[in-house]
């Protein structure tokens, strides 16, 4: 079984406060995982760490076979991430923050890459606006174009959905189920039960920094039962 | 609005707290207090070599100086109310949905400021030399006076930058015209009477002789400037949707041959749209330098000219090694924390910026230096201005990493800030003042410069970046 993702009691304390707490997952390469929980639940810190954003307290964790504690810009050269509050530089315009990005990651064909993700997003009309200026949602597809530029084997997003309307929602998971298929994984955070229960091909729940359950989606559904159901059942013990 | 107030004040509050804790942030002022109380010891030794006029002269520029350094709001104004001031979302955003207008909630802002300026910094001093006088029989009204006339004269600093700031938000050819009007007004004074217009600054003249009318005078200069600022005010609240042409690839390829070119390019752009390569240059650099050479012009019936001016060049050097926070004050590690780059890659890449705007601390002492009719000394000038800027960048990096304006009120960061920049200009003040040319030894900074750079990445890379 090739995992992507393999974590083993991992620990996050903020001084008495463990944001997560031993927490053993494993993701299988190619699927959609979804990271689900209630707010403060730890899904952010688990990405954060995950990403090699914050060292774990105890415990370990490697992506794509890297050490989350010893090489982090290792992993962040090969994923893409999309952090919770979507944060492009205040000053620069959105071509401008891709070629920033493109140079740093060292894209090829960047701008045919980059005219690809305007025109899919249907945002071109906004390349040279400034991010400061852009609305919420305008800011969320640009942080999913800087994610996804330089095609990476795996994907880490915090609430990927939250900022879009109904139609662009549709667009996006049609995106990240067809990005899965390719071979890819993609491993989402979310409180959007609807959502997970939709596109992703396995769950995690996680209440309070622990983690209350972790299956496919076809363990989920036995027996007619919805994720719904299970995770209120779970966190509401 | 004194709700407003009270939340705003434990914001600011909040936001040091959380970075470096309650305790280390509540001593700051008492550290400053401490130092005042330590500093009145040394007065007897201190006239017995500088006369305690121009001693008095020196402390009234500094604190005019630190006034005009904290006064830029009008640069900040649009920032502040626009929700992200770096990466903090700010009361004064969230208070839009109050019924008040946004010049209203801009006015609390800046009230809430400046009372905390003065407490962290004006208060405690004059507390501390108040104390002080107690043990060293020095008048207690000659003590209140200065504790009177020095919060004059920062709030006179802060009044005017504020003031010139919110001009050139609104138009910089008035504050051309304004700022060419009064050293014109200036000059004018100059050429009929032969005295220095440091000598009219208002809480000055206010020390030496204290009147009641005197007193509403100096306040009026205070709050007129303010009023009218608050009056330019006009808040950009509405998001725009002007294009602006690319400029990364560009500037990329210009700094090639820098490290990281693309940060480079961020931290330029930056610069550039966000107004500050002007704005902070002219209200963070050049209008307090030329300020403090009017006041310490005054001296040169005591010290030589080229003394004065090797004195300039240190202070010069450390007011261009604030060029750091003009750097960082645009965003914190979260915003690379996505991309492949080490804390060291960001380090570096403010630093190359910052090499780049060396360029205006370099002309401008060279333009000082030649008028003041001391070009053969030029080499030293600048050497001394670049090192003691460069290694007062290194200090500011191994303490504060990529946060400086909010690291540098921990008073354990301030104290080690402190002492390793005084004990670096006692010897450069030592060395010049033996000779001149000694100057050229400031070089000698770069090698505990670049030994404090290489700790700072280091003690960075290992810190967790706390969000505020």
């Amino acid at each position: 079984m090739a995992y992507i993702i393999e974590t083993e009691s991992l620990t996050k304390k903020f001084g008495d406060l463990a944001a997560v707490n031993t927490v053993t997952l494993n993701v299988r390469k190619g699927s959609l995982f979804g990271l689900l929980g209630p707010n403060g639940s730890g899904k952010t810190t688990m990405i954060k760490m995950l990403t090699g954003q914050i060292l774990p307290s105890s415990g370990n964790a490697h992506v794509l076979g890297l050490d989350v504690a010893t090489d982090p810009v290792g992993i962040r050269t090969l994923v893409g991430i999309i952090p919770e509050q979507e944060s492009p530089p205040s000053f620069l315009t959105a071509m401008e923050y891709l070629e920033f990005i493109g140079d740093i990651r060292k894209i090829p064909d960047l701008e045919q890459k980059a005219d690809w993700w305007f025109d899919f997003l249907e945002y071109g009309d906004k390349r040279n606006v400034l991010c400061k200026d852009l609305s919420r949602g305008t800011r969320q597809k640009l942080m999913l174009t800087q994610a996804f530029i330089h095609d990476p084997e795996l994907a880490l997003i915090d609430e990927p959905l939250i900022n879009f309307d109904p139609i662009m929602q549709e667009k996006v998971k049609g995106f990240f189920v067809s990005y899965t298929k390719q071979g890819n994984t993609l491993f989402i955070s979310t409180h959007l039960l609807e959502t997970a229960e939709e596109i992703c091909s396995e769950v995690a729940i996680l209440h309070l920094g622990n983690l209350l359950y972790t299956g496919t989606m076809e363990s989920v559904r036995e027996g007619g039962r919805h994720l719904s159901d299970l995770f209120l059942s779970l966190v509401r013990k | 609005m004194a709700g407003l107030f009270m939340n705003m004040m434990k914001e600011e509050w909040r936001i040091h707290s959380t970075m470096f804790g309650s305790l280390n942030f509540a001593l700051f002022p008492v550290m400053i207090c401490a130092i005042a109380f330590m500093g009145t010891f040394l007065l007897p030794l201190i006239q017995a070599s500088m006369p305690i006029g121009d001693l008095v002269i020196l402390i009234h520029a500094q604190y005019l100086m630190l006034g005009f350094m904290v006064g830029a709001f009008g640069l900040l104004g649009n920032e502040v109310m626009n929700r992200r001031f770096g990466q903090a979302s700010l009361l004064a955003f969230s208070a839009r949905t109050l019924p008040m207008s946004p010049r209203n909630i801009f006015t609390i802002f800046v009230l809430k400021d400046t009372l905390y300026y003065f407490f962290l910094w004006i208060f405690p001093l004059g507390a501390g030399f108040l104390i002080g006088s107690l043990f060293t029989g020095i008048p207690f009204f000659y003590t209140l006076n200065i504790l009177l006339t020095l919060t004059l004269s920062f709030l006179t600093g802060m009044s005017v930058v504020f003031f010139l700031s919110s001009l050139y938000q609104r138009s910089v050819k008035a504050l051309f015209s304004f700022l060419i009007f009064t050293g014109l007004v200036f000059l004018g004074w100059f050429m009929l009477t032969g005295t220095n217009p440091a000598t009219l600054f208002p809480p000055l003249i206010l020390f030496y002789q204290f009147s009641w009318h005197l007193l509403l005078g100096s306040v009026m200069v205070v709050l007129v400037p303010c009023c009218i600022a608050l009056f330019l005010f006009s808040p950009d609240i509405q998001s725009g949707t002007k294009n602006y042409p690319n400029r990364m690839k560009p500037l990329i390829r210009h700094l090639n041959r820098f490290p990281n070119p693309p940060l480079a390019a961020k931290d330029v752009i930056d610069l550039w749209r966000s107004g500050s390569i002007v704005g902070q240059t002219i209200f963070s650099f050049l209008v307090p330098l030329i300020i403090i050479w009017f006041f310490l012009s005054l001296l040169d019936e005591y010290v030589s000219t080229i003394h004065l001016l090797l004195t300039f060049a240190m202070i010069t050097g450390i007011i261009a090694s604030t060029m750091y926070t003009w750097l960082c004050m645009f965003d914190s590690f979260s915003v690379y924390a996505l991309l492949p780059l080490h804390v060291r890659d960001v380090i570096t890449s403010k630093i190359t910026s910052f090499t780049l705007l060396q360029v205006i601390p370099v002309f401008f002492m060279g333009v000082i230096t030649l008028l003041s009719g001391q070009g053969e000394f030029l080499l030293p000038v600048l050497v001394l201005t670049l090192s003691v800027s460069y290694y007062v960048l290194a200090v500011s990096i191994w303490l504060t990493g990529l946060s400086p304006s909010v690291l540098v009120y921990d008073v354990r960061v301030m104290v080690q800030y402190f002492l390793l920049i005084g004990i670096a200009l006692s010897i450069c003040g030592s060395l010049t003042s033996i000779n001149p040319w000694f100057g050229l030894a400031g070089v000698g900074l770069f090698i505990p410069a670049f030994l404090l750079v290489r700790l700072g990445m280091r003690k960075w890379a290992r810190e967790e970046v706390v969000g505020y």
